[in-house]
């Protein structure tokens, strides 16, 4: 963390909720993005696989080629042709598979063909002139059926389903499960969710014919990424691709994986003599663009009689469906903070990667930390009531302590910052757990059910994208970095250009409010383009809007261009004030000399001089005023099975929820959902608290609503917002926040991860409330969504949801 | 939206959209509030050649009372114009009360009573308020108009006694003085379709015992019904909680009960049972 008296001149913006700048165009529809940029496009249309699993035996494409307004179509095969397969990350066994289905079909809705015409209305009608065979296949779509000996296998050159199985021990977990007084045993499932961001994904793809190069507008959440990714795919330096990221609609981890496609629509934009355009539909969204997995996940945990946790294995099952560029890190993100908050000494941890005939999945908002704090949250009730301990009690009983910071856990994990305890006992306080207790006591009497639920999560932020290599060898990404680029204009006004590419969560506002402290201005004098050009924009290989990494990296690298910038002020600054640089400060926008009242010279005439009146410069001195910066977290080490310290910096949360439940529908109420969060130093605390509910919503749609549900046949029946289902404003409770501020040693401003928090945290918290709510009716909650009709089911019933 | 191609028009007065049906036939589809069919020609599940949308027709969408002890209702009204109307919220509030739980403000500002009733969703919540209520429904055909009591109306899904050239413009339905009355849902958002909704008319005796009693239910098979056996067995009981919850189970009897994701067969059969005793409880207490 940097010294904050060096590092900003003024504290008017830090850490004050500043109105967010960009919302204003936003809200009025005065955003421009992929689709609202009209450049005279032919449009795109896919034909997608009617079927979950099956052999394709021909595609004739020639009646669709006939169609009037029809300009090309491209398959499966013609792309295999001339592209490399897709990169697999986290796997082990070889499976290959192309951006577009080849040979096989593995999931409904895998692209086949792909048409472009005159408007999109004649392609979606040429796709049914397309003629497809298909031998159908028997589905996988469950993990116990892809492990069956005899399964069909959905990459035959695998010789299994299971595309990852990798084992990790720290400390001694035999030793653990010797000294405990019991090992306790549960197995959790999660079902498939994810999340659905407002604007799909969106491409334009122009190929230059005299360059043979392409210019592509895409809504990617990865762009440095993907700039490797698509050239290496389509086999071209990556100077020959120009990807430019304008607004987006939301991304939630959800566009990580759109680069498949703008390989496509580069391969047929080379075949036409106009840009072309692709924009995704609800329902090819809800189909293929993409999930998180669904899983199970095996847990024992050997513990003392006084609550000790002393060990915890997992045996992780990810149902990665058919996305080999994705599958397995789920299971590695899990691994890395499977520990929580806890000061769990001996760790197993078995990650399972398996293939399956359901949709491609990619990172989605908290990347499997949702599923195991469900997992290790609920163990830990199950723990309390099995040793007759209180669930709060147990907790603290167990937590890692501020003292204890920097904290390592058993795999290499390092928690930099934090205070479990005391944010617990804000939140049992807000939630006033104990009257709840007393109220549930007495509401039973009446025949009404409340139950009160608490949860606590790790929430780490800037990942070290390495870890994903470290079952599969030598990673091709390490470390989390960013760049950006700050310049002063003529009329002495910020400009800023990032490599990350904001998806609604405020970035111009915060890194206005970061550099008006920095430079003594005021924002409206800052304007940051969150547009990605790879042309102009600074970008390295990890370059993108992802794991948190905004509040730190990003920032980083807004600073270090800002202190460039701040430095050269001053040395112009000193040079027309004649003065000493030790005597300038900066305030209103000008270079004051100190102790000599009245003598200063404005941005404006600075950046005069810098742009327009360089003949004026001092000899040697280079015009221009703008500077490039680059920042890595120096804290990232390189990935590592035994010293597994994969993320920078962790936050943390603990929600605390009190709900009825009604006992004959089924339907749950909340009375009381309280949040407290601790994501150390808040840059703008409005933003912080919207992005804590906004992630809390996230996890309750999982909890209650949101589920991919596919039928034995691999079809899946959610493909309209009818069906799948988001949770509305009347299904959401009133939040009640609180804070806690432990401030990052990692990061430049410490300040740490904040929008994945709720999502984690959220599912386990209710799960705990609806369980401890049916405790007369011995019901056991295992698994999501909490359906009216599974709460019904269990009580009467079946004891287990 | 994305539908296959289709002829558009708007024709002024009913006779013109009457005849433009009779031309083209299973062909042609009305358009009136598009709540359902545009989703439906935007997944390409519809593909009509031609649409006829009732917007412009001037004088379909009106509330007034007959003088006769009903109110006549256009079949192009607006959910919203029923929930907001006082004629409705004095006369008949059961209409009003379920226009408010159909969907979300932008589908209640757009879906019409009529579009509600010829769709015949088997879940959808009017057909159910409608069928509590015996309404009548006026078909006009290129030749003559004829009443369709609300009981013969829905014939399965989706699936109406309106013929192809006819059009729905008109329903009757009796002001409630002495009724009471309620209707409830179960859905699993409020916007969403009913896994069960149960529609309750209901007049009591001086006793309170219950004098006559018209439901409807919906969302449980494939069209929206009236339990005659329930009413029958409701009918001269007292009503409390022991004696409704007597019957209540009985109202999937003989009905061959849907699933789908959100809810199986026995889930729906459960519920609505718990929703006929709740929505007479709560037409008690209206
Ligand atoms: C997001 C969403 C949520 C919804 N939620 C609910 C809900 O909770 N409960 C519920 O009941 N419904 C719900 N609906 C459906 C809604 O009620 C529709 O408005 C209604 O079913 C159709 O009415 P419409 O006027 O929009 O008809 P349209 O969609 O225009 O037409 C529907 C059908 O009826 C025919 N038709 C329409 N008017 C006439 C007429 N006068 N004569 C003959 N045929 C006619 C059309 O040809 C078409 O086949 C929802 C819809 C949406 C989009």
């Amino acid at each position: 963390m940097m010294d904050f008296d060096k590092l900003f001149v003024t504290r008017d913006w830090f850490g004050k909720p500043v109105r967010r700048n960009e919302d204003v165009k936003f809200v009025k529809g005065e955003a421009t993005y992929v689709d609202d940029i009209d450049m005279n496009c032919a449009h795109v249309a896919f034909l997608r696989s009617i079927f979950a699993h099956a052999r394709l035996k021909k595609i004739d494409t020639s009646r669709a080629e006939a169609l009037k307004g029809v300009l090309a179509v491209i398959t499966g095969p013609e792309v295999a042709e001339v592209t490399k397969p897709l990169p697999a990350r986290a796997i082990t066994r070889p499976a290959r598979q192309y951006v577009m289905a080849t040979g096989k079909v593995r999931y409904q809705g895998e692209p086949i063909a792909a048409v472009v015409a005159e408007d999109r209305y004649i392609a979606e009608d040429a796709l049914e002139l397309i003629d497809v065979e298909y031998e159908p296949l028997q589905p996988v779509m469950r993990i116990e059926d892809a492990l069956k000996p005899d399964a069909p296998l959905l990459f035959e050159e695998a010789g299994s389903n299971t595309l990852l199985d990798d084992t990790m021990e720290h400390g001694d977990y035999e030793k653990a499960c010797r000294e405990a007084d019991m090992v306790l045993k549960e197995t959790f499932r999660v079902h498939r969710y994810s999340s659905t961001p407002l604007e799909n994904w969106a491409i334009i793809a122009r190929h230059d014919k005299g360059t043979d190069s392409f210019t592509v507008w895409a809504n990617d959440q990865q762009p440095g990424r993907s700039m490797t990714t698509v050239c290496g795919t389509l086999q071209i330096p990556t100077h020959n691709l120009r990807l430019i990221v304008p607004e987006s609609g939301g991304g939630f981890g959800i566009k990580l994986a759109i680069w498949p496609y703008i390989v496509i629509l580069c391969l047929l934009s080379r075949k036409v003599d106009k840009p072309i355009k692709w924009i995704q539909t609800r329902r090819e969204h809800l189909l293929g663009g993409t999930h998180a997995p669904d899983g199970i996940v095996e847990i024992e945990m050997p513990v003392k009689k006084d609550g000790t946790f002393l060990g915890l294995s997992v045996k992780d099952y990810q149902n990665d469906g058919s996305f080999i560029h994705t599958a397995g890190i789920y299971g590695l993100i899990k691994f890395a903070t499977m520990v929580g908050q806890y000061t769990i000494k001996a760790t197993r941890m078995e990650v399972l990667s398996i293939a399956t005939n359901k949709g491609p999945t990619v990172q989605n908002r908290g990347v499997g930390k949702p599923t195991m704090t469900f997992a290790l949250e609920r163990m830990v009730d199950i723990a309390a009531k099995k040793l007759g301990i209180d669930p709060a009690e147990i907790r603290f009983r167990n937590f890692v302590k501020p003292e204890q910071m920097p904290y390592t856990t058993p795999s290499g994990e390092i928690y930099e910052s934090g205070d479990y305890p005391e944010c617990l006992r804000k939140g049992l306080a807000l939630g006033e757990y104990d009257q709840c207790k007393k109220q549930q006591a007495e509401l039973r009497k009446q025949g009404r059910y409340i139950g009160v639920g608490i949860s606590t999560g790790v929430e780490p932020g800037t990942s070290n994208l390495g870890y994903y290599y470290t079952s599969s060898g030598v990673p091709e990404y390490m470390g989390s970095g960013e760049g950006a680029i700050v310049g002063v204009d003529y009329d002495g006004n910020i400009n800023v250009m990032i490599g990350s590419v904001d998806t609604g969560q405020g970035h111009a506002t915060v890194i206005g409010q970061v550099i008006s402290d920095m430079l003594g201005i005021t924002p409206d004098r800052v304007r940051v383009d969150n547009t990605l050009d790879s042309f102009i924009s600074p970008y390295i290989g990890h370059s993108g809007c992802y794991s948190n990494k905004f509040n730190d990296v990003d920032l980083g690298a807004v600073i270090k261009a800002t202190e460039k910038v701040r430095a050269r002020i001053f040395t112009l600054a000193a040079h027309m004030l004649k003065a000493d640089v030790s005597n300038l400060k900066l305030g209103d926008g000008h270079v004051h000399v100190t102790n000599d009242s009245g003598k200063k010279v404005s941005f404006k005439d600075i950046a005069a001089l810098a742009y327009k009146k360089i003949t004026l410069l001092p000899e040697g001195m280079e015009p221009g005023l703008k500077e490039i910066a680059y920042y890595r977290n120096p804290y990232a080490k390189l990935p590592n099975k035994q010293n597994f310290n994969v993320q920078l910096t962790h936050s943390n949360s603990c929600h605390v929820v009190t709900v009825e439940v009604d006992i004959e529908t089924g339907f749950v109420k909340f009375l009381k959902y309280v949040i407290i969060h601790d994501c150390g130093n808040q840059i703008n605390p409005a933003i912080v608290e919207g992005m804590a509910i906004g992630s809390t919503v996230h996890g309750l749609g999982a909890t209650f609503l949101e589920e991919f549900v596919y039928d034995d046949n691999g079809q899946l029946l959610t493909t309209t917002f009818m069906d799948y289902l988001k949770p509305v404003a009347a299904t959401v409770p009133h939040f009640e926040m609180g804070h806690h501020y432990s401030p990052c040693p990692t990061s430049l401003l410490g300040s740490k991860s904040a929008g994945e928090g709720g999502a984690i945290g959220s599912l386990a918290a209710v799960a705990n409330a609806v369980e401890d709510a049916l405790s007369p009716f011995d019901v056991k909650v295992t698994s999501l969504p909490l359906t009216p009709e599974k709460v019904v089911k269990a009580i009467k019933e079946t004891k287990v949801i | 939206m994305i539908p296959s191609k289709f002829d558009y028009y708007s024709p002024a007065t009913l006779q013109e959209a009457l005849s433009l049906l009779s031309e083209y036939g299973d062909d042609a589809k009305v358009l009136a509030g598009g709540q359902s069919l545009v989703s439906l020609l935007k997944l390409r599940l519809a593909s009509p050649r031609c649409l006829v949308d009732l917007g412009s027709i001037g004088n379909l969408s009106y509330i007034h009372e007959d003088g006769a002890d009903n109110l006549l209702i256009g079949a192009m009204t607006r959910y919203a114009e029923i929930a907001e109307s006082k004629l409705i919220a004095e006369k008949c509030p059961l209409l009003r009360q379920t226009a408010l739980v159909v969907g979300d403000v932008q589908v209640r500002n757009r879906g019409t009573l009529g579009g509600s009733l010829a769709h015949a969703d088997p879940a959808g919540d009017m057909p159910a308020a409608i069928l509590a209520l015996k309404a009548d429904l006026k078909a006009t055909g290129p030749k003559r108009d004829r009443w369709i009591k609300s009981e013969d109306f829905f014939l399965g899904m989706y699936a109406t006694a309106l013929e192809a050239n006819e059009i729905l413009t008109e329903v009757r339905v009796p002001v409630l003085n002495d009724r009471q009355s309620a209707y409830l849902k179960a859905a699993r958002r409020p916007s969403d379709f009913a896994m069960v909704g149960i529609a309750v008319c209901l007049k009591r005796a001086k006793n309170g015992t219950c004098e006559d009693v018209g439901l409807g239910v919906t969302g449980i098979t494939d069209k929206p019904y009236r339990p005659q056996h329930v009413e029958a067995k409701l009918r001269g009981q007292k009503l409390d909680p022991a004696a409704i919850g007597a019957v209540a189970q009985s109202i999937t009897e003989g009905i061959d009960v849907n699933g789908n994701i959100h809810a199986s067969p026995e889930f729906r059969a459960h519920l609505a049972g718990v929703y006929l005793s709740r929505a007479i409880q709560a037409a008690i207490g209206s």
